[in-house]
């Protein structure tokens, strides 16, 4: 493909490693040469035998290194999560993620009210992303915009209200997109059209 | 002698092959019978006569004969030749003598000038036959070639079938030494024929063909002396097919692209003489540049290699051409970015690099190779300047300097000079990289020479031992050294882990001494300067504090791999770094270290374990040192010393945490047994120990007249009363269990009997692992031998002396006992069996049951496991009458059923009393005991009782076949193959009809409890054990769900909350083997999962509690999302909506597991419409 085909044909692409993500710092990992036999002698419980009883905290002591009980922690949603849910979509132009290329930033996803305040997880919450293109003559903004929004609205629980709009002053157009995007008529019109449908549908495959 | 006619006639008239060759056999049979008299021979060659006459008057009649008209005639001709030819070959080859044979190869001779169009097969083939004849005189060669020659432009007309036959014709002829000498004589170097051959065979495409004609071009360029002009000729015939390529069929022929391309290259690189020719040819195709593609790039390439490699006399074929194939390749590596390509072309200069050396039996001279390396070293050292080209020039360069032991003594100092040159001023920090990688690969280069010297020339070896290596030793204190000082904000990790890499393949560096002794390159003191830095690397951590971000793993990685090769040879090395390891470890308080400092000890100790004893050390001298004693374990025993001395580092832990430090100290013993027991298995393979079979030394009584400090001894220089024994002798290995013997049973004695604070339960577990590995890599008489059934019990001390009994003993220390039982073979552990003996008292030890926890408890039942599954009894041992276990088993039915009888067992004992029990009966299930099936009723009865002990019993029947992880074949158990399907067929079986719901209020209870016991025997088996009863199981896994809540498990009800898991969990894997047997119940289970989700969802205050909940809940999602991909959509329509609507508002769970599994689950719903 030649280059004019592109409206960005040299976005700054940041690798995975640089994406902020949930910190999975967790104890002490080891990874070296010398780890090989690990498992056998740093057990995370002292004793390794079978046992009978399903409650495996009889065999630690540290309760912070009981994985198990990770699961029973409430962790209601937070940005980094929608973060997580986005940064995944595939860029419709170039092989690589939104996450890669900055249009979807962690900074710029708010929700109210925050997750800290939330105690019922029924509570009216609004998500607010706002996109930032690469260049800001980017035809394919509202594309973007509308995956980023099917996304969400795929994901989250019904009691969440998505605004999808354009950082301000990053589109030459942004009044404009940011308008489609936040009228449901048109977006349940665009979703109607099989070829649009086509593109989301391949810039959410590559989302886990 | 009218029957050759006759047959003749037969055979035109036939169209069976079979039919043909019977008659050319009688026909050849009749020559035979008369002795191949003129007149038979005569007669049989008139008798084709009527055909050829006419063919004759068709010639004449007309030329262009239209081939409707003659084809027939055509057909019936060949076929009355083909008669001649094929008696030919069924004759006996003595037979005709030589002038008849003459006479034969003159007709059919004149076949090639008169009849193109029908005589050709028949003659070639005719010919060939002659050729083998007794009566073949050379000159008849001659004459053949000839006369095939008059074929001229008609023989591209023949079908390919016909050519195959003229090709195997010319090639028998010219593999033919006397026809050879007979063609040379006649025609010189002008070489006629060849020219004749060539132009008769020039546009043959057939691939079979060529094959042929690829295999005759080199006979004419190697069997006969050629004038320039036909040698030229000859190229061309072979150089015009190159690159050449085959163009896919759909019939298959049988040869293949690469097949063609070898030919093509064999006939290159056949003779030197066509090397003024092949090189600047390959040269020039390979200077098109991107006009060609990378496959026939490679293909040059590797016919350049072969023509390098197979032309004789290299001083006049190769050396002429060296410049200008030099001149071109550079380009390929410079600005190349294949690497295919890349590797080919290096390939070449090796190659030349080689040739240019001489063979393994005689050296060139050496101008010849210097002079091939000077050109590559004045194109390549500004590169080397130049960051862009660094690393393309050094591989280059490389290559050439180290294809050989004579390059390398010869231009290596030259090459590390230009190197060095350019680390003084490097031009960025990836520079730098580039360069130390060069270095390090050129060193790890010389490494290989050193190590493969003996396959060389005799000179090479005499060569390295008068190599002089003053440059690479300098390397130390000139790069590597200054580099690693210099450590500043632009040297990044890379160039760090490159210093790391260099300094272990210095230190590794060994040389030849002039009496042929091995050494190491580099001296005492740059070999202890190596060490000591790399030691700094790995010590520092233990002295910088959790906000000191200046360790950086991946240079310490290196730092422990470097470490681990350089004190394989230089072996003083590994005692400093103990050294100095132990005295920055002592150097701290251990009683409340922070948990970042643990962390460093973890680390430290763990890379000591790693470097010194994940390799057996070799003994190589110091270059300036007489030879030293050495001793192969001399690593593992120093380590060993010096945790011994190290323990306990925390002499009075309070808690579990502040014991980590010294159960550190063990897992840094236990690592290193376990990185030598694999050095061993490399080196020596796994069967190491079967040489032994036959000894039975007690090695454990030999130990009693040893000091404590014995191991310290032994480092000593003064050991030498201990036999010596080489590193390669694999009697290391068991040297190496009885010195790990020796630890185990020191540290069994220190936990038993000595000062009881260091011992956490923790501490206790590691050493009884630790036990475990020994004891189980001892073989079976050295286990009986040492008697390590009885140590078990007696941790090592005489009979005497633990007159107190086990019993005795703080509680955890079980876990020692239990370390040396799991690691016997059953065939050593008899003599415990005996009636009333060791493993019968403690099996049935009911004693202080009451106030053990249950941790302890398990352990305890564990060591049953262990007991129940290794029993032996019968004939021979100790236990003839093989009543021992019936005993236990008995006596545990007995204990379960007047416990759950008697209402007054507190649950909290019955649950100790249970576990023991299980574990007991579980040991035996592995061994498929047939005294288990006694116990059947009893358990069976006991599940149904009411009060809360039926219900403990219920709950853990399935730990009978839970999989129990000491019970392996590793560990020398008896677990039969089918031992869950005969335990699953006699405990769970029965139940299924007496669990089925039948609205009596008085078996509901009892149903319910059997439908508990099911699952917990069927969660621990895999699908295929149950998968005949799915029918039954579905119904009752739908019941459990519906009937119980799991929300309810507060309300005291412990036992439904775990039920419900089970229960999730087993669905899941049925839905995943057989979802069929789910169909039916579709809408009960998708009915019960939402059900149980929502109740899941409910607040829980307690920790476990709501872990279980989220745990359920994970289940049900996960259960529910995965319908969806195993069934038809038509069957899910109905219930697409509920379902959509439920997992959106589970996207919003207060766990981010759940969440994560329920988006899941969406997407597969999503896509069911209604």
């Amino acid at each position: 493909m030649a280059k004019s085909d592109f409206d960005n044909a040299n976005p700054t692409v940041l690798s995975v490693s640089q994406l902020p993500s949930r910190s999975q710092v967790k104890g002490h990992v080891r990874k070296g040469p010398d780890s090989k036999y690990d498992h056998i002698l740093f057990p995370k419980q002292w004793w390794a035998g079978s046992s009978l009883n399903s409650d495996p905290s009889v065999w630690t002591s540290d309760e912070d290194e009981d994985d198990d009980l990770a699961l029973a922690t409430e962790e209601p949603i937070d940005e980094q999560e929608i973060y997580d849910l986005l940064s995944t979509i595939s860029d419709p132009e170039h092989p690589v993620t939104l996450g890669q290329i900055a249009v979807v930033r962690l900074d710029d996803i708010h929700l109210s009210p925050s997750p800290a305040e939330r105690l019922d997880p029924n509570t009216l919450t609004n998500v607010e992303v706002d996109l930032t293109p690469t260049v800001n003559h980017c035809s394919l903004a509202t594309v973007i915009g509308l995956a980023v929004r099917v996304r969400l609205e795929n994901a989250l629980p019904p009691n969440y209200r998505i605004i999808v709009r354009m950082k301000d002053g990053s589109h030459a157009q942004d009044d404009q997109v940011n308008k489609q995007l936040g009228d449901k008529e048109r977006v349940a019109a665009a979703l109607e059209n099989d070829t649009l449908k086509g593109i989301i549908e391949k810039m959410l495959e590559t989302c886990v | 002698m009218s029957n050759f006619k006759d047959w003749a006639l037969q055979y035109v008239l036939s169209d069976d092959e079979t039919a043909q060759s019977e008659i050319a056999k009688k026909a050849a049979k009749e020559i035979e019978n008369t002795r191949a008299s003129s007149a038979s021979v005569g007669s049989w060659a008139a008798s084709i006569q009527p055909w050829i006459t006419i063919t004759k008057q068709d010639d004449d009649n007309s030329d262009d004969d239209d081939d409707d008209s003659g084809s027939g005639d055509i057909i019936a001709r060949a076929k009355a030749l083909s008669f001649l030819a094929d008696t030919l070959e069924a004759l006996d080859k003595s037979l005709l003598r030589p002038e008849q044979v003459n006479m034969v190869v003159g007709f059919f001779g004149a076949m090639f000038s008169y009849d193109h169009k029908a005589g050709i097969t028949a003659s070639a083939k005719a010919l060939r036959q002659l050729y083998t004849m007794k009566g073949f005189k050379p000159a008849v060669g001659v004459k053949m070639i000839e006369e095939v020659c008059k074929l001229k432009e008609d023989f591209k007309l023949q079908t390919a079938a016909t050519r195959l036959e003229i090709y195997e014709l010319f090639l028998s002829l010219t593999q033919d030494q006397s026809v050879n000498n007979e063609l040379q004589d006649k025609y010189g170097t002008s070489g006629g024929f060849i020219v004749d051959i060539l132009q008769l065979c020039q546009n043959e495409r057939d691939p079979r063909n060529l094959m042929l004609w690829f295999k005759q071009l080199p006979i004419f360029l190697t069997e006969y002396l050629t004038s320039d002009q036909v040698t030229e000729e000859i190229f061309k015939a072979f150089s015009a097919y190159f690159p050449i390529t085959l163009r896919n069929s759909a019939t298959p022929i049988g040869i293949t692209a690469d097949d063609l391309k070898n030919a093509v290259r064999a006939c290159f690189a056949s003779h030197h003489k066509v090397a003024k020719l092949a090189f600047p040819f390959l040269v020039g195709k390979l200077d098109q540049g991107d006009a060609i593609t990378v496959s026939v790039k490679l293909d040059i390439l590797k016919t350049i290699k072969a023509c390098v490699e197979q032309y004789d006399n290299p001083q006049a074929s190769v050396v002429l051409y060296v410049n200008k194939i030099w001149n071109s390749l550079k380009y390929e590596v410079r600005n190349g970015e294949v690497k295919e390509t890349i590797d080919a072309t290096l390939e070449v200069l090796r190659a030349i690099a080689n040739r240019l050396d001489g063979t393994k039996t005689q050296k060139f001279d050496v101008s010849l190779l210097k002079n091939y390396i000077d050109i590559v070293v004045d194109d390549c050292r500004d590169d080397l300047a130049n960051p862009t080209y660094t690393k393309q020039a050094g591989l280059l360069l490389m290559t050439v300097i180290t294809t050989n032991t004579r390059a390398f003594t010869l231009e290596s100092a030259a090459f590390v000079d230009i190197i060095r040159k350019n680390l003084r001023q490097p031009k960025s920090p990836s520079h730098t990289k580039d360069l130390l990688l060069l270095l390090n690969s050129t060193l790890k280069s010389r490494a290989d020479l050193f190590k493969n010297r003996k396959q060389g020339h005799p000179e090479d070896e005499e060569a390295l031992k008068t190599e002089s290596s003053a440059h690479l030793v300098a390397l130390y204190h000139d790069v590597y050294l200054p580099t690693w000082a210099s450590k500043s904000e632009e040297t990044t990790s890379e160039v760090l882990k490159q210093v790391v890499q260099g300094l272990a393949l210095l230190a590794t560096q060994q040389t030849l001494r002039p009496d042929g002794q091995i050494s190491l390159l580099a001296s005492r003191s740059v070999c202890s300067e190596i060490c000591s830095l790399l030691t700094h690397t790995l010590t520092k951590g233990l002295a910088l504090s959790q906000n000191d971000n200046s360790a950086d793993t991946a240079v310490e990685d290196e730092a422990v791999l470097a470490l681990q090769s350089v004190v394989a040879t230089y072996t003083d090395g590994y005692a400093e770094l103990v050294d100095r390891a132990k005295v920055e470890i002592e150097k701290r308080d251990w009683t409340s270290p922070s948990k970042y400092t643990l962390n460093a000890l973890q680390d430290i100790l763990s890379r000591l374990a790693f470097i010194g004893c994940s390799r057996i050390p070799l003994n190589i001298a110091l270059d300036d040192e007489p030879p030293k004693s050495f001793k192969p374990l001399q690593h593992f025993i120093k380590l060993a010393a010096s945790m011994q001395d190290l323990f306990p580092l925390s002499p009075l832990p309070t808690s579990e945490k502040e014991s980590l430090a010294n159960s550190y100290v063990i897992s840094a013993l236990h690592g290193a047994m376990l990185h030598f027991r694999d050095a061993c298995f490399e080196k020596f393979g796994h069967k190491v120990l079967e040489a032994y079979s036959g000894s039975d030394r007690n090695w454990i009584e030999d130990f009693q007249g040893l000091p404590k400090n014995w191991l310290h001894q032994l480092q000593g220089e003064n050991g030498s009363s201990e036999v010596v024994i080489k590193e390669d002798d694999p009697e290391v290995y068991r040297e190496f269990l009885r010195i790990s013997l020796f630890i185990v049973r020191h540290l069994y004695r220190e936990a038993a009997y000595g000062k009881q604070a260091p011992w956490s339960e923790r501490v206790f577990a590691q050493v009884a692992n630790l036990a475990a590995l020994v004891v189980r890599s001892l073989e079976e008489n050295l286990q009986k031998s040492c008697n390590l059934a009885q140590n078990a019990f007696n941790f090592f001390f005489s009979q005497d002396l633990s007159s107190s009994g086990p019993s005795s003993l703080a509680p955890f220390r079980k876990l020692l006992i239990l370390g040396i039982l799991q690691g016997l073979r059953p065939a050593a552990m008899t003599e415990l069996y005996a009636p009333q003996g060791i493993a019968e008292t403690f099996m049935c030890d009911t004693s202080r049951m009451a106030t053990v926890l249950l941790a302890v408890g398990e352990i305890r039942g564990t060591i049953c496991a262990v007991l129940a599954n290794k029993y032996k009894g019968g004939q021979s041992t100790f236990d003839p009458e093989s009543e021992t276990m019936k005993r236990v088993l008995s006596f545990w039915g007995e204990q379960l059923k007047t416990a759950i009888n008697t209402d007054n067992t507190d649950p909290a004992i019955f649950e100790v009393y249970n576990t023991v029990a299980m574990h007991t009966i579980a040991g035996a299930c592995g061994r498929q005991d047939k005294n288990v099936l006694s116990l059947v009723p009893i358990l069976h009865e006991a599940i149904a009782s009411p009060g809360p002990n039926g219900a403990i019993v219920a709950r853990t029947i399935g730990g009978l076949i839970k999989t129990n992880e000491l019970l392996t074949s590793e560990n020398h158990a008896v677990v039969k193959r089918f031992y869950k399907q005969w335990a699953y067929t006699h405990f769970a079986k029965p139940l299924y009809d007496l669990a089925l719901p039948t609205g009596d209020e008085d078996t509901a209870f009892a149903a319910g409890r059997y439908t508990i016991a099911i699952l917990s025997l069927v969660s621990n088996c895999p699908f295929e054990v149950y998968q005949e009863d799915l029918p039954a199981l579905v119904r009752l896994l739908i019941t459990a769900l519906n009937n119980n809540s799991c929300a309810s498990a507060s309300n005291g009800g412990d036992i439904t909350q775990p039920q419900v898991a089970t229960s999730l969990e087993v669905l899941v894997e049925i839905l995943s083997h057989e979802p069929e047997a789910l169909m039916g119940h579709l809408k009960a289970i998708i009915t019960a999962g939402m059900k149980t989700y929502e109740e899941a969802a409910a607040q829980n205050t307690n920790k476990v509690l709501a872990r279980n909940l989220a745990a359920a809940r994970k289940l049900t999602l996960q259960l529910l999302g995965a319908i969806p991909k195993k069934f038809e959509e038509r069957h899910l329509l109905p219930y697409a909506l509920p379902m959509q609507r439920m997992l959106a508002m589970a996207s919003g769970d207060k766990s981010r597991e759940a969440r994560k599994v329920a988006l899941l689950a969406r997407e597969n719903w999503a896509k069911i419409s209604a």
